[in-house]
């Protein structure tokens, strides 16, 4: 979201950018060869920055892509560069990208991460300096200071230098994968992993702060990245649980369970946001829950629309957006939806396919 | 429960789970845990083999009856395809038995194929479909998620170098050869003829296409037939053995 407009990639790999006022799409730009879109846009002035799982990174001007001019152009600044493929492994771009003030940081599915110069796309680290982290790297890179914080599916958190991309000396091993990007609050790291725990660990320790539940694991994976405010964790499970857990101790708060049209708990795939003293969360099955942040209290939100089966009749697996007031959510059917959270209503939907 | 759920509750998530549990035990290694896999599918498929491997000893103990057959009524072939019909019906084979065991692991590569691709997760949905289907297991969630390599292979994808593919060929075309019973006319010995060239042929093909886990998987199968047919039935079977028909051209 950026200057009242939202920026979308589709399954079907295009770029949308949608007219948060009007509700309207302002332009979109299919990439090609045709490819698919799992990262988030993120947006600097007036590029938009995407990954594919083609292995691209593009930077899309808005002036440009609302003239439909031929891409790249140079003049607008902007850019495409190709991730190198190596022993035939895959080069796909399937972790959101993070930026700093000069840079972009890329984790690309063949194992390593990469800086790009967010004005020409030029890479900033010499490839011979640049570690194989794991075999495949989903996650995406956090950044604190001058260092990069790297998550793997084979259960190792790694601190690379922004500058060079050199592995530092601290790094923690864990006995399971990490299924989720790290999340750094006051100098500790907190991420899910295959274990069916969620884990705080300290930068520079070599053993969890804490793990969460403190006695069985929960009922499946922490896929989605937990998010943090005043001290309180919140994170979403496969199993369709919300669970609140006090950053300090690994104490659950509160849970809250999230439901099937059928009355089932429906997993948890979508971070969770906070919109004002409100958390919001939707889960797999199409439900939006508004919930409080303190008590753990939660309403659906109906959707008389559609004949209220679930909020919205699609998954929901794609971070949401938060932005004054309303929530943006796409669903796995390329529509997004603006959700008024002070109204508890759901919009009509916002076809994202060329045709609609 | 959607047909779909039974296939999944029954043979795909077992199959799937068993699967990730052996290759935790075998030290992350997945291809170990397919050829392990493949052994105990053939060790519980055993009575059926068993009951192939007696009916194709019994037809190799058969042929110098056959090819009596053959002298007395080479000139008429409705008349030795008869007889000879009768002989394997009085000794209770099928000439055509072999196939049965490949058809009863038919489910087992459905379940196979699901399960690599689900373990190996090509892309995000894969992984997060994998989430809902394995157990509770420790064993289990401590080996997700599973390393694709196996010696030059990537078991997600298809073997680039055609090794495997002349492997599954080649070791599916002796087996078949070992437990296929000559002909008894010069029509269905080209049907014969052309069945024991076409198998090998498409599954060649096949794990051109397919992921080379599952190509694994037919490699060691044909691997292990091959083996327990020899000490079975003692000896190379039909492999070394002309057709009668063709003896009296």
């Amino acid at each position: 979201m950026h200057d009242g407009i939202a920026y979308v990639g589709t399954v079907d790999g295009r770029v949308v950018a949608i007219n948060s006022s009007t509700q309207s799409k302002q332009w979109d730009y299919t990439i090609t060869p045709a490819t698919t879109i799992y990262t988030t846009p993120i947006v600097d002035g007036d590029l938009v920055y995407i990954g594919t799982y083609s292995g691209k990174i593009l930077a899309l001007n808005t002036l440009a892509r609302s003239q439909d001019l031929p891409f790249p152009q140079a003049r607008y600044s902007e850019w495409e560069w190709d991730c190198p493929i190596e022993n035939a492994k895959s080069n796909a771009i399937v972790a959101d990208l993070a930026m700093s003030e000069d840079a972009l940081y890329v984790a690309s599915s063949n194992g390593r991460v990469y800086s790009l110069d967010k004005g020409s796309g030029d890479e900033n680290w010499k490839r011979e300096d640049i570690p194989v982290l794991a075999e495949k790297l989903w996650t995406s890179p956090v950044i604190q200071g001058n260092t990069l914080y790297v998550s793997t599916f084979d259960g190792y958190i790694y601190a690379l230098s922004a500058e060079t991309g050199e592995l530092l000396d601290w790094s923690f091993e864990s006995e399971a994968g990490f299924a989720s990007s790290p999340v750094i609050y006051e100098d500790t790291i907190f991420l899910g992993s295959f274990d069916r725990y969620l884990y705080a660990v300290k930068i520079g320790g070599d053993a969890p702060m804490w793990k969460f539940p403190q006695e069985k694991p929960a009922g499946n994976w922490f896929w989605a990245s937990p998010i943090i405010n005043e001290g309180i964790v919140y994170a979403g499970c496969l199993d369709g649980k919300l669970y609140a857990i006090s950053a300090e101790t690994g104490e659950e708060l509160w849970q809250f369970e999230s439901k099937d049209p059928r009355g089932k708990p429906a997993p948890i795939v979508s971070p969770p946001v906070l919109i004002g003293n409100l958390l919001v969360v939707a889960n797999e099955a199409g439900n939006v829950y508004v919930i409080n942040p303190e008590t753990g209290d939660g309403e659906r939100i109906k959707n008389r629309e559609n004949g209220d089966k679930s909020t919205i009749n699609a998954q929901i697996r794609a971070p949401l957006c938060a932005h004054e007031g309303l929530v943006y959510i796409r669903d796995e059917d390329n529509r997004l939806y603006v959700v008024d959270i002070d109204k508890r209503e759901v919009s009509e939907p916002i076809s994202l396919t060329t045709n609609e | 429960m959607s047909p779909g759920d039974i296939w999944y509750l029954i043979i795909g998530n077992p199959v799937l789970n068993v699967l990730i549990a052996l290759s935790h035990l075998l030290s992350g290694s997945f291809g170990l845990a397919i050829i392990v896999l493949t052994i105990i599918v053939r060790l519980i498929s055993w009575p059926l083999t068993k009951r192939q491997l007696n009916s194709s000893k019994v037809m190799q103990d058969m042929q110098p009856k056959i090819q009596e057959l053959q002298k007395k009524y080479g000139k008429n072939q409705q008349k030795l395809q008869q007889e000879m019909m009768k002989l394997y019906k009085e000794a209770g084979v099928n000439p055509l038995g072999c196939l049965w065991p490949m058809l009863v692991q038919f489910p087992i590569w459905i379940a196979l194929y699901q399960a690599i691709m689900r373990a190996l997760a090509t892309t995000p949905e894969n992984l997060l479909d994998l989430a809902h289907r394995l157990y509770s297991w420790d064993i289990v969630n401590q080996a997700i998620p599973l390393s694709s390599k196996f010696l030059w292979l990537d078991l997600g994808q298809p073997d680039p170098y055609w090794i495997l593919a002349i492997i599954v060929g080649g070791t599916m075309w002796v087996q078949q050869k070992m437990t296929q019973a000559p002909a008894v006319d010069p029509r269905q010995q080209s049907t014969s003829r052309m069945m024991l060239l076409m198998m090998p042929l498409m599954f060649g093909f096949l794990t051109l296409m397919f992921p080379s886990g599952l190509a694994l998987y037919w490699a060691v199968s044909n691997i292990i037939g091959i083996i327990t047919q020899y000490f079975f039935t003692g000896g190379w079977g039909y492999l070394k053995f002309r057709s009668p028909f063709q003896s009296t051209q």
